[in-house]
């Protein structure tokens, strides 16, 4: 129960997102779930755990492409930061097999707004 | 101040004025239809809007106050037009069957038709497929010709404090039923009638009597009497062009006789002799501290059933007499018979009220038939009865006045001001006065119970002691008396009353609900006036004073709270539910 | 590992199999000069870039190049990639035309952690308000802005905040209309779910403008994943002391609570929300008394929708003029839309207010599937109308979308095309408008449906052409007589569309035809000789018989017996049957 004091709003602020930690969001908005990002969420964060990596995977809102959801954004160092678009299982299972452990960006699923 | 122009005319009136009002002081009626000089604005039929000058906007003048300097056009070509498709509209979902409808010639709406001259029906014809509902039998709810207007359900809701009728569904299906779409006998509803007073169409009337009586009077084996209430001589005259509150009482007893009446009698008798039992029971109470206090009149039927229902915890407080038409009813059929040698089955007493719940009340419990058949047979309301006379094709107007038949239609001034609020309480209070002191009291001492405040309080004193009065009229001003005392009993306190008397509809029987259409404030108060003039006139003011009311006693009560009058004129009260089933 | 990465893209969507010769053609150009291992191609699904051919894009150089063709990769190779050159004849850029400021942190945050919320500048302007500016400062403030309503009315946020401001009272309230009921519009739900605590934000501070020391959130009880995510949010803040007594350290006391609707569009109207909140049934009020005077409880109220207050924050924290240089003269800001229809891209999307409809069409939202021909684009709900295209070139703002004779709206944009009847979609919308009248008003609820008995009757082919004035006399009643706005625009799209597309009416009611095919009473079934295979399978299920003939001579059908029920066109299993 940490009070959000003036200090601490002095001190925050700015960092936009920006983690050192490599991370994994999924849309999980009700554009997202109904598309079936729930499946997609709990897929990544169970194959993730399998495999020891070390990644976070976080719900996050509406990436605003409703028309290819669901939606993964997916920030690895050493890789370009892309969102995948039109993500079912398979797909899902690409991302960790492809792009975190391979570092290789999936074809056909990236979407550059 | 505010000063601002309609139609080009300067008009000055006070801050918060409508545009609505504001335009009748200076002789512009703007049309309306859901309004009524009663109720806020609902703002429901949009028939009401003015244009503001060079101003695409559109406004409803019937709850927009004016503003200053603002310049209102109430009449030009796109208003008329869009009134008159407005008018169109509510017509295309109304089943326009006037000549089978009880508002025929009475109706807010054929008016308005009328006066907009519509000749055509253009839109497609479509009506609500919901049957009436007629389960209380004192008033018929028609769905098929409701405009929604929302009157009776403020009504029922924020004037009687019954909350009876609600609005339910949305959009087209929108119609006005008792919660949980039951039928209105299960629901709260207490038959003041004050929703048919104020509906503007025939979607809520009187359940209409009228052939029943007919039937009666051609019926060679019935000996048909009637009775009429104080508050049906002032306002059965609207019926017939009269001024309002013109007294007809003469005219309507040879009318009644014209009908076919073998007898008749008059409610204010039965008034007279109610204060005789009432005055000496209030006087146990407050004297002999027998029973408890403060004690609450019960004459009115609708405020029994409203305490029955939401305030059954107080049931002790109420009076235990019957109301003036019962008393009449019941002696008609065992005093009156049995000086006439008539046999009490064939006696056909038929009470004339300004009040649909009356249509209730004669079988509200067993202790209606305590003559041994049922004391009153049926009742018809002011509106039944001047549609009577009509088709009976007597001429009112040209009658001479008669006289009733005295022995239970001889009344005072005390029994004939029963029929206005504060009314009940002043008659008590002057035998009571006589009872306590054993002096007959000025009748100018009581002014202060007169009157449309909702509730109004004062003090009496009698020998020394003071007695605080209440007297409430409308169920909606109701809640706040019964507080105070719930309040100061539970602490333990003296009661801040010691009489109170209520009476459902605002302004009292004279407002009923089953008194001529259009009642206003105006109206009430002009109604009430012609019962304080004949009070005024009458030589004999006091109920104990009356003769016949002395001989009654003398010869078959023999005195007030007596065996006799326990059995014939005293009731019992017990707890209702608010929904039955 | 690869050391650059470069994305490419068929913008003309011509089929994978082109894409991939490209893609296969790179490859070999890189494999010769030995760079396969070291940069990666990458076939991306949308490049944010439309109808420029192949695309070619290099995020790291920030290069971006169109219409390439296969001859050009040897050079992109050599030039770019080896020697980091910009081919001239082959750039072209990108000039991102969103701008996300009520989104901003949508699909950035995870809108369940308050943290993440402060870390991207959560609260700092409630923290500048608190400590810098007193309640008249705010709203100046708000002032300078210029921002106004974004549920649709457009009305000046300060004006609303001021009013209310200056009302003595002892109780006021600010309340979030999160009711959002027109059909296909999202943006306030997704602002509710993506980023609760902005919206959270903005109540505070317009609760400190105003005077406030309660708000409630009105959110309609069919996003529950919102609720959800509100609520959460609520207690959050709590926890956190960002709301309830002492805030920040101030003597302000403010605390929030979620009320839930019902099933109800028309409780999105400022006094039938009100009326909701109080236990009443949901019916509108007159006005005046306005809601900023005389609101909840008799008490000032401001209501605003979820849009504007998460529009708040942001103004506060990076000043009024960095907000009042976006938009128009008269229209500050961004507005979000949910772009939808028959657009390739749908979705939510947030632009400057002034972006034309062109860019707003073809450039974010991709052109219209299969390249077809736009024919309108209706904005504003069931409350606005169709904007031909002819006028594609207008920039969005609130005044020119009226001047048109639409309206701006919560924000739903839909994309029609040739085979969207304009006669259908009204009727569409007054359909939703007569179901979600309240019935209080005899304008709206009889007049809506009259409306659409006629609108029925033409669709159905039993139009008349005085019906044309029949819809005119009972839109002027309903706009002009009706108790609040639902009644009042209602005939918006009717109007509209016999405004702007007049012929398509007269056709339906004179010739009995609908032009797009898609007015199912007035398309006549006809068996397509050629594609027929003569298989009887129509017959079989046709319900009146209307299908005769015999393998040799072929299938007719005869249009007088036909009801147009449309079985024999969804069991035909070679498409020979055609509805036209």
């Amino acid at each position: 129960m940490k009070k959000i004091t003036k200090q601490l709003l002095e001190s925050a602020g700015g960092k936009a997102g920006d983690s050192k930690k490599d991370w994994i969001k999924v849309g999980m908005s009700t554009c997202g779930i109904a598309a079936g990002a729930q499946k997609v969420y709990d897929i990544l964060t169970q194959e993730i755990k399998r495999r020891g990596l070390d990644i976070e995977v976080k719900k996050t809102g509406c990436l605003g492409a409703c028309y290819v959801e669901p939606l993964v954004e997916v920030c690895l160092k050493g890789v370009p930061r892309v969102v995948y678009g039109n993500v079912d299982e398979k797909t899902a299972m690409g991302i960790i097999d492809k792009h975190i452990c391979s570092k290789r960006i999936m074809n056909d699923h990236v979407i550059l707004r | 101040m505010i000063s601002a122009t309609i139609n080009g005319q300067i008009v000055n009136v006070a801050k918060g004025t409508t545009i609505l009002n504001a335009a009748k002081k200076i002789n512009i009626n703007i049309p309306t239809l859901c309004k009524h000089l009663d109720l806020d604005a609902t703002a429901a039929c949009g028939i009401c809007i003015v244009k503001i000058k060079g101003t695409k906007k559109m406004l409803r003048s019937c709850c927009t106050p004016l503003e200053k300097g603002m310049e209102i056009i109430t009449h030009d070509n796109q208003l008329q037009e869009i009134r008159r498709t407005i008018i169109e509209l509510i017509l295309s979902n109304h089943p326009n069957d006037c000549l089978e409808c009880g508002r025929n010639n009475n109706c807010e709406l054929q008016k308005l038709a009328a006066d907009f001259g519509i000749r055509e029906q253009p839109f497609k014809r479509f009506l609500r497929q919901i049957p009436k509902d007629d389960s209380t039998k004192t008033i018929v709810i028609d769905p098929q010709k409701c405009i929604l207007c929302g009157r009776c359900v403020q009504v029922c809701q924020e004037m009687q404090n019954v909350w009876a009728l609600s609005f339910l569904e949305r959009g087209l299906e929108t119609r006005i039923s008792p919660a949980g779409d039951i039928n209105l006998a299960d629901s709260p509803c207490v038959r003041c009638g004050q929703c048919s007073a104020h509906c503007p169409t025939g979607a809520i009337t009187e359940y209409d009597q009228t052939k029943r009586v007919w039937q009666a009077l051609y019926d060679t084996d019935k000996y048909c009497v009637v009775q009429i209430a104080p508050a049906v001589r002032v306002a059965i005259g609207e019926a017939f062009g009269f001024p309002d509150g013109t007294n007809l009482t003469g005219k309507l007893y040879a009318a009644l006789r014209k009908l076919g009446f073998k007898a008749i009698f008059d409610t204010s008798f039965g008034a007279d002799v109610t204060i005789m039992e009432e005055a000496s029971e209030f006087t146990q109470r407050f004297v002999n501290k027998k029973g408890k206090l403060p004690m609450i009149t019960t004459c009115c039927p609708s405020w029994v059933d409203f305490m029955e229902k939401f305030y059954p915890d107080m049931i002790e407080h109420f009076s235990s007499v019957k109301s003036p038409h019962e008393i009449v009813g019941v002696l008609s059929k065992t005093y009156y018979a049995k000086i006439n040698k008539l046999d009490p089955k064939k006696v056909t007493m038929i009470s004339i009220m300004p009040c649909t719940s009356k249509k209730y009340e004669i079988t509200r419990s067993q202790e209606m038939f305590a003559s041994g058949v049922q004391d009153i047979d049926v009742v018809l309301t002011t509106r039944e009865l001047a549609r009577m006379i009509k088709q009976a094709g007597i001429d009112f107007a040209n009658l001479s006045e008669e006289e009733p038949d005295h022995i239970l239609g001889d009344y005072t001034g005390a029994g004939v001001i029963f029929g206005a609020t504060g009314g009940v309480m002043e008659a008590a209070l002057r035998t009571a006065h006589y009872f306590i002191t054993g002096k007959n009291v000025n009748k100018l001492e009581f002014e202060n119970v007169r009157g449309l405040k909702g509730i109004k309080e004062t003090e009496i004193e009698i020998k020394g002691i003071k007695i605080r009065i209440a007297v409430a009229h409308g169920l909606g001003n109701v809640e706040l008396v019964l507080k105070k005392i719930q309040a100061a009993l539970k602490a333990g306190k003296e009661p801040p009353y010691h009489f109170v008397e209520v009476m459902a509809c605002l302004g009292g029987c004279v407002g009923g609900g089953g008194q001529p259409y259009g009642v206003t404030d105006q109206l009430r108060l002009a109604r009430a006036r012609g019962l304080y003039t004949e009070d005024d006139k009458k030589e004999l003011y006091l109920s104990h004073d009356n003769p016949y009311v002395k001989k009654l006693y003398k010869d078959f009560l023999k005195e007030p709270l007596g065996k006799v009058s326990h059995e014939l004129l005293h009731t019992h009260y017990k707890p209702r539910p608010l929904y039955r089933k | 590992m690869y050391k650059k990465t470069v994305f490419i893209k068929d913008t003309n969507f011509q089929g994978l199999g082109q894409t991939k010769e490209l893609y296969n053609k790179f490859l070999e150009a890189l494999r010769k000069k030995n760079l396969q291992d070291k940069i990666q191609i990458v076939r991306v699904a949308d490049m944010g870039v439309y109808s420029k051919g192949f695309v070619v894009r290099i995020p790291d150089e920030g290069i971006l190049y169109c219409n390439v063709k296969i001859e050009d990769l040897k050079n992109i190779v050599s030039k770019t990639l080896v020697n980091g050159q910009i081919i001239k004849g082959l750039q072209c850029d990108r000039v991102e035309k969103q701008l996300r400021i009520v989104l901003r942190n949508c699909g950035v945050i995870d809108p369940e952690s308050i943290l993440d919320y402060v870390d991207c500048d959560g609260y700092q302007g409630l923290k500048k308000v608190l400590l810098d500016l007193d309640p008249l400062g705010v709203i100046n403030q708000i002032k300078l802005s210029g921002l106004r309503g974004r549920g649709g009315g457009g009305f000046p946020t300060w004006m609303k905040w001021n009013f209310a401001q200056k009302t003595q009272a002892d109780e006021k309230y600010i309340i979030c209309n999160a009711d959002e009921g027109d059909p296909g519009a999202y943006m306030d739900r997704s602002v509710l779910e993506g980023d609760p605590h902005s919206v959270i934000e903005g109540m505070i501070i317009g609760g400190y403008a105003i005077g406030a020391r309660k708000g409630y959130f009105y959110i309609r009880a069919e996003y529950p994943l919102a609720i959800e995510r509100i609520q959460n949010a609520i207690n959050q803040a709590r926890d956190y002391g960002l709301l309830g007594q002492n805030i920040l350290g101030t003597d302000f006391n403010f605390d929030l609570e979620i009320r839930l609707g019902a099933g109800a569009f028309v409780c999105g109207e400022e006094t039938a929300l009100i009326a909701s909140i109080e236990g009443k049934r949901g019916t509108p009020s007159p006005r005046p008394p306005y809601p900023s005077v005389k609101g909840l409880w008799g008490k000032p109220t401001v209501i605003n929708n979820v849009e504007t207050l998460a529009n708040i924050p942001y103004i506060l924290l990076k000043g009024p003029k960095f907000f009042a240089k976006i938009g128009t003269k008269d229209s500050k800001g961004t507005k979000v839309f949910s772009l939808t229809g028959k657009v390739k891209n749908s979705g939510l999307i947030e632009v400057p207010m002034g972006i034309t409809l062109k860019d707003i069409v073809y450039d974010i939202g991709g052109g219209l599937i299969d390249n077809k021909q736009l024919k309108a684009i209706q904005t504003g709900g069931p409350s606005g109308g169709v904007i031909p295209a002819k006028y594609i070139d207008t920039p969005v703002d609130y005044d020119n979308l009226s001047k048109l004779g639409s309206i701006m709206g919560s924000g739903g944009m839909i994309v029609i095309d040739q085979t969207d009847c304009v006669v259908d979609i009204a009727k569409f919308y007054l359909k939703f408008c007569v179901d979600e009248s309240c019935g209080k008003c005899a304008p709206c609820r009889i007049g809506g449906s009259q409306m659409l008995d006629i609108l029925i009757n033409i669709t159905e082919g039993r139009g008349k052409l005085e019906d044309i004035d029949k819809l005119k006399r009972i839109s002027t009643a309903m706009q002009k007589a009706s108790l609040c706005g639902l009644g009042q625009t209602a005939p918006n799209p009717v109007i509209s569309t016999l405004t702007y597309f007049f012929d398509e009416y007269k056709e339906h009611i004179e010739n009995k035809k609908c032009p797009a095919h898609k007015c199912q009473e007035l398309l006549d079934y006809k068996v397509i000789e050629e594609k027929c295979k003569r298989c009887g399978g129509c017959v079989r299920v046709c319900p009146t018989g209307a299908i005769s003939g015999n393998r040799e001579d072929g299938y007719k059908i005869d249009l007088v017996k036909c009801i147009k029920c449309g079985k024999c066109f969804e069991v035909c299993r070679f498409a020979a049957i055609s509805k036209e």
